[in-house]
């Protein structure tokens, strides 16, 4: 049995463990299929884990294992998904540092984020993650160029959606 | 700044409020994948004894009457009895490998967990194949010896007529044997789509653990 292995890579994933809870917030509606993705994440990145040689950070190779895992269970799902839960949604914020209307705005971004397709939605991701360009196109596999066009599309999208 | 900006800045606030899973828990995720699929062997079973029962009370009436006519009722009831015994019986072994491997943390005791699964649906389908075999051949077989009740009851209960007793066995017969051939392959699809997959699943589940464990 290959306890050394297993115990590096469980060690690792326990302590990056946020990165994958907030790829599962923003692919899931409830804590049921947030729970699946996370499983299912952890399962795909066990497989990967022999061929994760170290030469990236743990973390970078998981943003890539993981999105991509989301992306396919979401495009497998796309159809099934049309409702979007407000509730399992609503952004925790403390009252004291912003008014209604930014909270209202917040809300609405959050959830137009959500509504994002899957790519755009990995993308949006790692842009909040603070996440430099040349990152993004590193773990979405994508050229530098290709992810600034898309991220400014996709700004210009957000805008007109909470503009209208 | 634009709003996606204000959304990093509350993104990056927000962690504390992600859920928090231990080591065990990470680790007992590596293990689970192959419940839930048992997990699914068992809900079928479960559907597919509710489709026979509903399906039996769905049986026309006529249908019943002529097998009480000709003396199957307390056999009937006798195989009845049987089946519902041993399906529930498999029924709860189902459950305890769903338990079992939703219960098991270390990989070889899931690898073996698998393997029995596996076999309980294998038995599973052999039972049912064969006891609706069995059955068919049986009734048919019971029909044979009982030629002339059988026609008997059939012209009182059908109100067949102008046609001779051999002529009427020999078509009744062609016709019991093509709907057991169709019966039988109907059965045959269902368990290989049905319980195929799954088991196939839970194959490549094995496979993969042995590499793990190798």
């Amino acid at each position: 049995m290959n306890k050394e292995l297993e115990h590096s890579f469980v060690t690792q994933l326990e302590e990056n463990q946020n990165i994958v809870h907030k790829i599962c917030r923003l692919y899931t509606n409830d804590s049921d299929a947030h729970n699946d993705l996370f499983q299912e994440i952890t399962i795909q990145l066990w497989r990967a884990f022999p061929k994760f040689r170290g030469d990236s950070k743990f973390s970078t190779w998981m943003y890539r294992v993981a999105l991509n895992t989301a992306i396919t269970l979401y495009r497998k799902s796309k159809r099934s998904i049309k409702t979007q839960d407000f509730e399992g949604v609503s952004f925790k914020i403390s009252s004291e540092d912003y008014d209604d209307t930014v909270e209202q705005q917040l809300k609405l971004m959050y959830s137009a984020v959500k509504d994002l397709n899957d790519i755009d939605k990995a993308l949006v991701f790692l842009y909040l993650e603070d996440k430099n360009y040349r990152e993004i196109s590193e773990t979405l596999g994508i050229s530098e160029v290709n992810a600034r066009v898309k991220m400014n599309r996709i700004k210009e999208k957000l805008r007109t959606i909470l503009n209208p | 700044m634009d709003e996606l900006d204000l959304l990093k800045k509350q993104w990056q606030s927000r962690e504390q409020d992600l859920p928090k899973l231990s080591y065990d828990d990470i680790y007992k995720m590596l293990l689970k994948k192959s419940s839930s699929i048992v997990k699914w062997i068992f809900y079928i079973s479960i559907a597919e004894i509710l489709f026979w029962t509903i399906l039996s009370f769905l049986v026309p009436e006529s249908s019943t009457k002529f097998s009480d006519d000709i003396g199957l009722h307390d056999i009937l009831i006798g195989v009845n009895i049987i089946n519902y015994t041993v399906f529930g019986i498999f029924i709860i072994l189902f459950y305890i490998n769903y338990r079992k491997i939703s219960l098991t943390d270390s990989i070889k005791e899931l690898m073996a967990n698998i393997i029995r699964t596996r076999k309980t649906v294998k038995y599973f389908v052999i039972y049912n194949i064969t006891t609706s075999f069995l059955i068919i051949i049986g009734i048919n077989l019971y029909y044979f010896l009982n030629q002339d009740i059988v026609f008997k009851y059939m012209s009182e209960d059908y109100g067949i007529a102008n046609i001779s007793q051999d002529q009427f066995m020999r078509l009744f017969f062609v016709i019991q044997i093509l709907f057991g051939l169709v019966m039988i392959a109907f059965i045959l699809l269902f368990y290989r789509l049905v319980y195929g997959i799954l088991l196939r699943r839970l194959h490549k589940n094995y496979k993969e653990l042995e590499k793990i464990e190798g």
